[in-house]
């Protein structure tokens, strides 16, 4: 008796420390939406969200300009991230021997242990120079943002997509090579269509990755809360305004940049939300 | 069925040529050579990044990173020959207290995942949870950390308000590689214990989880490298620049790869603020590809030496 | 059946074949004749090699890391293990039909398709002529002529295994290799595919690795026994010939314990 009840209470101790994770989520969201109430209330959704001017003193708080610069750098990052990522998953999975393959799996687990400052560095002393002296233009912006984010999100995508194609059937693949097919004929269309869903989940895990991004895109952007006039012009993204200018922000200023964060908490809710439920399902 | 076999046969000499003409075969052939060589391109890539990063950050940073009077030195705000000692101090404290924290919790978590959870509503929200939290980008860690342990908590800048959020940063990482090496463990053993009448709980503690340290001192290791390498969840929560290194948990603390920040905002303040930057660059770098190879030795130790995997 | 003169004409041809996964030896100086518009049985223990053996004849074991062949193997009196063989287009003459029904995760008419779609055709009468063509010819086109669009998966076990042999016919293959193809399915639908291997005879030459010796009698021409003689050492050829022979009047003994066993 003594013991069955010490069991229960182990169990339950660890459902506790299991479910920290979904508690920390619903506080955070609680905590964030006070602080970001105020602007909500204030400013409007309205002035948020549909305006692109960003002007604490006059009141002006238009969201516009760091919502498109976050997107429009991380679909630059993944534009140029995702298919040396795929090619690297096709690569490890399919093609090279087993030897060589896990010789490139630490190359790339490594590049998923930089961190992100060392990035930012990078790109600040020697990608934006290069950009710069290429170009003729202050160099920072979008497209140095995309360049970093996508050595970034390589090892994020190449490792979900690769567990994916491991697990199509190798019968599959079977059947196709005895049809005569050559192993890239096999690979674009029987390997690929059957790990669709895991190639789709690892480009949306990706693009969150590259959306969240802040000191290494900080470090190249800019920054200046203006749309960006070229894609090697200074602008902002959702992060790197909260990252720069929440130690000296009172106020409604303070609490649209919460309202920044409640965005970025959203979209990250639902991209594992949309990985849940819309691509729950196989179509065959 | 025999009609229309007979018609078909009287068809077929030609139609085999016609549906497998040699030009097509030498195309597709010829395309899966190119395809070949293009993936084989791309997927040098990663190698290339990783190799020109880490000989770039290496060659600016290494002299500096390795010199005595620069990692055990004393920072500067405003004259050159500043190091980096309370930093580095930092860091380690830092790593240390978060993981006091985040490993029971995280392991503890892992463990009901893969050993109690069914499947079913209430596992698929605790899942949700993880989930979510991974992907949470790590500034909005970092102001939510500000306001509820620094502000509403009262710790203040501090190790401790730092290391309780880079917990909930880790708690995912922790928890998934435990309950993968949970579930790796052999449904035999779980039954040999049970059968001899062990409880469940003493069949965990005494075999499920010695027989998946290998899998849960990997995670461990790498969440090691994500403490060490944060920067933008402690800018709010720990502190960008300290003269002393930090004592209590209570204190503030400049992490190396927070201080980095700090340096690149406050630019040419100081004279060798670029010098200051790349050795501390390079000495965070150091230590990650330290990690990297620790983590490497510790589950070649497991496979290796003890014949376990997972 | 075919002519006599048809009939003792040699398809495909294995001359002193060895077989090698790593450093072990598989199967062992094996050297068979195979005659066109046939089909030909092979029986044996299990591990007695006569998958691997099958696996040979479209080279579908280069796909094993360390494989090695030596000896040689006849297609039409070319060797296909010479240099600059096509193994593609050897691959496309001698197709393969696998233990286990495999479509693709695809339409059925998709499965079907796909063979010549990767070979060039993309026109959609013509594909609609082949696809039609060949589920007809496998027997199955009734079952599914309304629903090509519906998923592989959702046939049955046995209409999976006629759909597979659909998408070989489809690409116009010369050998068909069927690796037990039965092994997986109920009596009713076993008996579909052995009705529908003795109407491709007629067009194709079949080999058939089989452990059900009934099945060996009803449909074969011709038969070999494999066997492993000791773990460890490789498999080889026992005796081959007429499969009515082969069940009545085995010349080796060892042949014979292994069918009367079997018949039991």
């Amino acid at each position: 008796m003594v013991l069955f009840k010490r069991e229960y209470l182990i169990e339950k101790v660890l459902l506790a420390l299991a479910g920290l994770s979904f508690v920390s989520i619903a506080i955070m969201v609680i905590f964030l939406a006070a602080e970001a109430g105020p602007a909500l209330a204030k400013v409007g959704v309205k002035n948020l969200f549909f305006e692109s001017t960003w002007q604490p003193n006059d009141g002006r708080y238009g969201l516009l300009v760091f919502i498109t610069g976050s997107l429009l750098t991380s679909i630059g990052g993944m534009l140029l991230g995702a298919p040396p990522a795929l090619a690297s998953a096709i690569f490890l999975t399919e093609i090279s021997s087993k030897r060589f393959s896990k010789i490139l799996t630490g190359f790339i687990e490594l590049l998923a242990g930089i961190p992100s400052i060392v990035f930012g560095w990078i790109g600040f002393t020697l990608i934006v120079p290069i950009i710069r002296d290429k170009t003729n233009t202050p160099g920072v912006g979008i497209l140095a943002a995309a360049m970093i984010l996508s050595m970034m999100i390589l090892p994020t995508i190449t490792s979900i997509a690769a567990d994916a194609i491991r697990s199509v059937p190798d019968s599959y693949k079977q059947a196709s090579l005895g049809l005569g097919a050559t192993r890239w004929q096999t690979i674009r269309r029987v390997t690929l269509p059957a790990a669709k869903r895991g190639i789709t989940i690892s480009v949306i895990l990706g693009l969150g990755r590259a959306i969240g991004e802040t000191m290494a895109v900080a470090m190249v952007i800019g920054p200046a809360s203006v749309f960006a006039k070229s894609l090697t012009t200074p602008t902002h993204t959702l992060t790197t305004k909260i990252l720069i200018e929440m130690g000296e922000s009172w106020g409604l200023h303070r609490s649209a940049l919460f309202v920044m964060a409640l965005v970025l908490l959203t979209i990250s809710m639902g991209l594992i939300y949309s990985i849940n439920h819309f691509l729950g399902k196989e179509d065959y | 069925m025999n009609e229309e076999l007979a018609a078909a046969v009287n068809t077929n000499p030609t139609l085999m040529e016609k549906r497998a003409p040699r030009s097509r075969v030498k195309r597709a052939l010829l395309m899966d050579r190119l395809a070949t060589l293009v993936i084989f391109a791309f997927s040098m890539l990663a190698v290339i990044v990783v190799i020109f990063i880490i000989g770039t950050i290496l060659k600016t940073g290494l002299l500096t990173a390795l010199d005595p009077a620069f990692f055990a030195g004393k920072p500067q705000a405003l004259r050159s020959g500043g190091g980096i000692g309370p930093m580095i101090v930092s860091s380690f404290y830092l790593t240390l207290l978060t993981l006091l924290i985040s490993l029971p919790v995280g392991v503890g978590a892992g463990v009901y995942m893969a050993e109690y959870a069914k499947k079913g509503r209430l596992a698929s929200l605790l899942r949700f949870g993880a989930d979510t939290l991974s992907t949470v980008p790590s500034i909005v860690f970092g102001i939510f950390g500000m306001v509820l342990f620094v502000i509403r908590f009262g710790l203040g800048y501090s190790m401790l308000a730092g290391a309780l959020t880079l917990t909930l940063i880790n708690l995912p990482t922790i928890l998934r590689t435990t309950e993968e090496a949970v579930r790796s463990v052999p449904d035999s053993y779980r039954e040999a214990s049970l059968g001899l009448g062990a409880s469940r709980w003493q069949t965990i503690k005494n075999l499920v989880l010695p027989s998946a340290m290998s899998g849960i001192t990997t995670g461990a290791i790498l969440s090691i490298g994500r403490i060490i390498g944060e920067s933008a969840a402690l800018v709010y929560t720990v502190g960008i620049f300290v003269r002393y290194a930090p004592v209590s948990p209570l204190d503030p603390g400049a992490p190396m790869a927070a201080n980095i920040w700090h340096i690149y905002t406050e630019g040419a303040l100081v004279k060798d603020w670029l010098r200051v930057a790349n050795g501390e660059t390079a000495f965070l770098l150091l230590l990650i590809l330290a990690l990297n190879l620790l983590a490497r030795l510790v589950s070649w130790y497991y496979e290796k030496k003890l014949g376990v995997t997972g | 059946m075919e002519s006599e003169n048809n009939l003792s004409e040699i398809k495909m041809r294995s001359v002193g074949l060895d077989l090698y996964y790593g450093e072990q030896k598989i199967l062992e100086n094996i050297t068979l004749d195979i005659k066109k518009h046939s089909i030909t049985a092979l029986i044996g223990p299990s591990g007695s090699g006569k998958t691997s053996y099958l696996r040979c004849l479209n080279r579908m074991n280069d796909l094993v890391d360390d494989s090695k062949i030596e000896g040689k193997v006849f297609l039409d009196d070319e060797d296909i293990f010479q240099n600059g063989y096509g193994v593609v287009e050897l691959r496309r003459r001698v197709g393969m039909v696998f233990q286990r029904p495999n479509p693709f995760p695809k339409s059925i008419y998709e499965n079907v398709a796909y063979g010549p779609r990767i070979f060039g055709i993309n026109d959609k009468a013509t594909l609609d002529g082949i696809v039609e063509d060949s589920l007809k010819r496998a027997a199955l086109w009734d079952e599914v002529k309304n629903k090509l669009k519906k998923s592989a998966f959702r046939l049955s076990g046995g209409q999976q295994q006629r759909l597979c042999i659909a998408r070989v016919l489809a690409v116009q293959p010369e050998v068909i290799l069927l690796d037990e193809p039965c092994s997986a399915l109920d009596p009713i639908a076993t008996q579909n595919i052995e009705d529908l291997m003795a109407e491709l005879k007629s067009e194709y030459t079949l080999l058939i690795v089989t452990h059900n010796m009934q099945q060996a009698a009803r449909t074969s021409d011709y038969t070999a026994f494999f066997m492993l003689e000791e773990q460890g050492k490789p498999a080889g050829l026992v005796e081959y010939d007429d499969t009515s022979l082969i069940f009545t009047r085995p010349k080796d003994e060892r042949t014979e314990r292994y069918i009367t066993g079997r018949f039991g």
